[in-house]
């Protein structure tokens, strides 16, 4: 039955992509729907996997050897991103209207942006579950990969020159990022002879270099989880894609960067070694560092999504610094992790229902103004952990690390919230700015409003392990809360004060701009040096041809002595019969 | 019980074909096809009886002694047997391909013959069992593929003619130098001994290396390892069934499978580590591999940049080989068979275009993926594979190379195949990108430079489905490559074999 369901759960979303082709192609123009109910359902049978329980798959004809698994951690990471993604899909049925009347009236354009997504969002999704179930290293990287490129058609969606430019800084942070994984896993596989992804934990715990395999594992997967210095593709990209991919490309698919370090650093193992720990110092610097700096960079954004992103990197951070306590104080892993869980999960679908409420205010239903605003807020008040799940996720990070005696993380922690609480007031702010009336519909607010209620009631329908999440005891409830307040109040106050000020806003995508700078000063030195390998590899060649011509002219003058010889064949014959004879006469005469 | 009549049925197969021809007038177009196809056909089953016997533990010999201690030897072990199934399998595929792509044109005759005679001199490489053997199918695979390279006679396909024929035939005189003074150091010696050279090392050292040089030397021409290169991208003006053949198992393939042997059979692993020479070897291929991959995107026309791609990937193998250790066996042996099929894939690609659409530079290609879906997926699964993205048959060896490199402590190698990996999407993903996410005429903007209505389909029956076939076998050997007799299967039977006598 289990069985089933995984194999359902795979190839129903490349069944849902081929009929989605086959009807935009087989049914006339003005009848195709294009986001018909089987496409929403391309990742049911995931959801339903996920909470049907813990099982194990091993195949052998599978690329190097399949290991798939449903454990503790996979289960409850699977059926968040599952949710999210059904979610999403439902709300792109909404969000795609108008485009897809126009694809029905005949313009071809939108015709063929539809079509794509059709094809290459279920194609993202597979990765994404795939990654999410794949135990050994092959089928882990394929998710990886197809994921990470399958979704470059939802960044560049609808082809404006942004849209193209944020799909051009995705792809080339990915390639890079895809790089850096293939390295570590390389290095870490080839140490420990392994196929698996526990092989590669365990491998770089007792390599000597294992601080180096980690290092690019890191990197490599910090590339997607937004790592301070390589998120720059984030506000690049989330503004310019639609709503829908947006969500899942906050919610869940930056998550298989963190799934990616999960899954490969050997967290909680008791003996790591020195440069282990300190590389989980600088990964706490650098969480801690993104979580503040994105936050302060983010509020002076002018697109509500822009700022969303920078929540992200922000709440990223936070994820990275709560990881990288893994290495740097192991004994706290096992009590942390399904903190770390259930505070991915929060954010994911939380970060969701913000993206999909930008869409809401941009299409603002006819609905009591207080009503939709505050439905607006919830689930970032739930994010800055002022209610409801926010405060059980934000608890169960904070509670072992309390218990293990790492106040300052906390307390640092907690100040960053205070920066989640000014970006998502700073965000509705924005959405508030340039909100419009009218044109949204059931779906996609439907699906809004479900994302709300399970963000807010995360912990409820996680599946985490029995016992492992609890309510906060009464007294703590102050100490999570006070910063969505102070952030709020923060926010108005800077508000207030630059409100004469014309400040411009510093361009999204930050250190973007200055990468680009720096590879094209690099770039101009190396293409005069191409051009002068060119002109010495043109002038050798002449040169050569010049010899050789040389050569084969001398060759040919040669050649014209032969009729001479053939004129005084003779003499020349009498010649050498005389010299033949005097040699023989000399050696005779020895 | 020795099947002599194996191997040497497997090569008549092709040398008559070629004789067949030859014979028939070249209006006879379709006794021609029916022959070569039936003829095709049938040396895939002799190839599979072969697999079959060697799988069960026989290595069929045929051996006949041409003068005194110089044998002419036919065996099928299992190496060469891969090298066979590989040049059986795209035989046929290259013949349908070629059967459309030059329906109508001139001189069909002479190619097929000519087409049929290099393919027949492959078998013969794979299949010979000493450097003698070898060296008469080698340059008899010369002399045969020069007159497809100028198949269409222009001055261009004749020029690209003659360097072809400088490059190989000098390095066939280097070849040719390195096996005297091996016969004349060893006397007879068969791939197949056990003993390898190394009672001569303490004695011979210099001469051995300088024996070494000459025969890699002269294979490496073939092989298009950087500088030696030069001629490959000019052959570029062949037909496409004919780049085809060149680059996925024919020439190219032909000069690293002539290392493979000197390497594991003629010195032994053991004993090339002891000379140091993999070393250098290394340290060539990878040179190759970046340069390459640098030449390619500078590229602007699509053949060039397969070319160049080519050189890039085939010396993978080389690279493989160098790495002692099973690991990089199993990677080099893989990505012989791998690269095969996918860069034959690509050239059938490159054909298709040229053929339905005209196109032959790669800023023409905007928004092909509407017009001609088929051949573009088939495009997009070959140029993933190059750059080593998994579920493709390119990741699978690029990760057992990279095993292979850490396991030989030689780090550099990983980033050699990580910078690799990257520049090859440099250049594959932007064509990609033109295929699938620009507008182009097939959306109404401009028009296809030459545009041909060929099929029902998007193109030609005969130039679409054995492109089909490649790119679902290249996809099916990354897919599948646990099962048994799939590619990595059988390199890591052959690599066992290597290392554990």
């Amino acid at each position: 039955m289990m069985t089933l369901l995984l194999v359902l759960s795979l190839v129903w979303p490349l069944c849902v992509a081929g009929s989605a082709i086959w009807h935009a192609y087989r049914t006339p123009t003005a009848q195709v729907g294009y986001f018909s109910l089987l496409w929403i359902s391309a990742a049911w049978p995931a959801l339903l996997l996920a909470y049907v329980g813990e099982s194990q798959w091993v195949i052998d004809a599978w690329m190097l050897g399949g290991l798939w698994e449903l454990n503790a951690l996979s289960r409850p990471w699977l059926a968040f991103t599952a949710l999210l993604w059904s979610l999403a899909a439902v709300h792109a049925r909404g969000y795609f209207k108008t485009e897809q009347s126009k694809a029905q009236a005949g313009d071809q354009d939108a015709q063929r942006r539809l079509i794509r997504l059709l094809l290459l969002w279920p194609l993202t999704l597979l990765g994404n579950v795939l990654l999410i179930i794949a135990q050994d290293i092959a089928s882990f990287y394929l998710g990886f990969a197809l994921m990470t490129f399958a979704a470059y058609a939802l960044v560049v969606h609808s082809g404006t020159a942004e849209a193209r430019m944020g799909a051009k800084a995705y792809l080339i942070l990915a390639v890079i990022g895809e790089g850096l994984i293939l390295g570590g896993l390389l290095w870490a596989a080839g140490e420990a002879e392994t196929l698996s992804l526990e092989g590669v934990r365990e491998g770089i715990l007792l390599a000597d270099q294992g601080v180096w395999m980690a290092t690019l594992l890191w990197l490599g997967f910090g590339v997607k989880a937004g790592v301070i210095g390589l998120h720059v593709w984030l506000p690049l990209a989330h503004p310019v894609a639609p709503a829908p991919a947006s969500a899942v490309l906050s919610g869940a698919m930056i998550k298989a960067g963190l799934l990616g370090w999960i899954n490969v650093l050997p967290l909680g193992e008791p003996d790591v070694s020195a440069s282990l720990v300190q590389l989980g110092n600088i990964m706490l610097v650098a969480g801690l560092v993104a979580a503040f700096v994105a936050a302060l960079y983010g509020v002076f954004q002018r697109h509500p999504k822009a700022v969303l992103a920078y929540s992200s990197i922000s709440q990223m951070g936070m994820l990275t610094a709560l990881v990288a306590m893994g290495l740097a104080a192991p004994e706290v892993w096992p009590l942390l992790w399904p903190g770390v869980v259930l505070f991915a999960a929060h954010h994911a679908l939380a970060k969701g229902a913000l993206f999909m409420g930008t869409s809401i205010s941009e299409h603002l239903p006819r609905w009591p103004l207080p009503l939709i605003w505050g439905l607006l807020a919830l689930p970032g008040i739930s994010l800055a952990g002022a209610i409801g799940a926010g405060l059980i996720s934000k608890w169960s990070v904070k509670g072992p690390l309390y218990e293990m005696h790492h106040e300052t993380l906390t307390k640092l922690l907690t100040w960053a919230a205070v920066g989640t609480a000014a970006l998502v007031s700073v965000a509705l702010w924005r959405q508030w700015q340039q909100r419009h009336q009218g044109g949204s519909n059931q779906w996609q607010w439907g699906a809004w409003l479900v994302a709300i209620i399970a963000a807010l009631l995360t912990p409820l329908w996680l599946p985490l392990p029995a016992g492992s999440v609890a309510l906060p005891p009464a007294k703590e409830w102050l100490g999570i809360m006070w910063p969505f307040p102070v952030g709020l109040a923060l926010a108005t106050l800077g508000w207030l004060c630059l409100r004469r000020s014309h400040i411009k806003a510093p361009p999204a995508g930050d250190l973007w701009w200055l990468y680009a700078l720096a590879v094209a000063t690099m770039l101009a030195p190396v293409r005069s040096f191409g051009h002068y390998c060119g002109k010495l590899k043109a002038s050798s060649v002449v040169k050569t041809q010049r010899a050789e011509a040389t050569l084969m002219g001398y060759l040919t003058r040669l050649l014209s002595a032969e009729s001479w010889m053939r004129h005084h064949a003779s003499g020349l014959m009498m010649v050498l019969a005389v010299v033949l004879a005097a040699l023989l006469m000399w050696e005779g005469q020895r | 019980m020795n099947a002599a009549w194996l191997p040497l049925t497997a090569l008549a197969t092709s040398l008559l074909v070629t004789v067949v021809i030859f014979a028939l007038p070249e209006e006879a177009r379709k006794a021609r096809t029916i022959i070569n196809l039936l003829a095709a056909v049938a040396k895939i089953v002799l190839v599979i009886l072969m697999v079959r016997r060697v799988a069960a533990g026989h290595e069929d010999v045929f051996s006949f002694q041409v003068v005194g201690g110089i044998d002419f030897v036919l065996r099928a072990d299992a190496l060469g047997v891969m090298f066979a199934g590989l040049s059986s399998l795209l035989w046929l595929c290259t013949t349908i391909y070629a059967i459309g792509y030059l329906e109508g044109s001139a001189n069909r005759k002479r190619f097929f013959g000519f087409f049929s005679l290099c393919v027949a001199s492959t078998l013969g490489i794979a299949l010979s069992d000493n450097l003698f053997t070898f060296l008469i199918f080698y340059e008899m695979l010369t002399l045969s593929t020069y007159p497809l390279v100028v198949h269409s006679g222009t001055d261009k396909a004749l020029n690209a003619g003659r360097v072809y024929l400088r490059y190989t035939l000098t390095a066939g005189v280097v070849l040719l130098l390195g096996t005297v003074l091996l016969y004349s150091l060893t006397g007879e010696h068969s791939f197949s001994s056990e003993e390898g050279l190394g009672d001569y090392l303490n004695d011979h050292r210099g001469l051995l290396t300088l024996i070494f040089a000459l025969l890699v030397g002269g294979l490496a021409v073939k092989a298009a390892m950087v500088p030696l290169h030069g001629w490959l991208p000019r052959a570029m003006v062949a037909p496409a069934p004919v780049s085809a053949l060149l680059h996925a198992v024919a020439v190219v393939k032909a000069g690293a499978f002539g290392i493979l042997r000197v390497i594991y059979d003629l010195y032994g692993i053991e004993l090339s580590v002891e000379l140091g020479v993999t070393t250098v070897l290394a340290v060539a291929a990878s040179i190759t591999i970046i340069y390459g991959s640098l030449r390619a995107i500078a590229q602007t026309e699509l053949k060039p940049r397969l070319a160049f791609s080519t050189i890039s990937q085939v010396s993978y193998v080389i690279l493989g080989v160098s790495l002692f250790g099973p690991f990089g066996t199993i990677g080099a042996l893989a990505h012989l068979l791998h690269q095969g099929l996918m860069k034959v894939t690509l050239f059938f690609c490159a054909g298709n275009y040229a053929e339905e659409l005209g196109i032959h530079r790669i800023d023409e290609m905007d928004g092909a993926g509407k017009r001609m879906p088929l051949t573009s997926i088939a495009f997009t699964v070959g140029a993933l594979g190059m750059i080593g993205l998994p579920p493709v048959a390119g990741f699978i060896t690029k990760w057992y190379l990279g095993i292979g490199a850490i396991q030989a402590e030689m780090y550099w190698v990983v980033v050699v195949l990580v910078a690799s990996s990257t520049l090859n999407a440099m250049y594959f993903l932007p064509i990609l990108h033109r295929l699938w996410f620009r507008l182009g005429p097939a959306h109404g903007k401009g028009q296809w430079p030459k545009e041909q209505r060929l099929g029902r389909l998007e193109t030609h029956g005969w130039l679409l489905w054995p492109m089909v076939f490649t790119a679902l076998a290249s996809l099916g050997a990354g897919l599948l490559a646990g099962m048994p007799f799939s590619p990595l299967d059988w390199a890591t039977r052959v690599a066992i074999g290597e290392y554990l006598p």
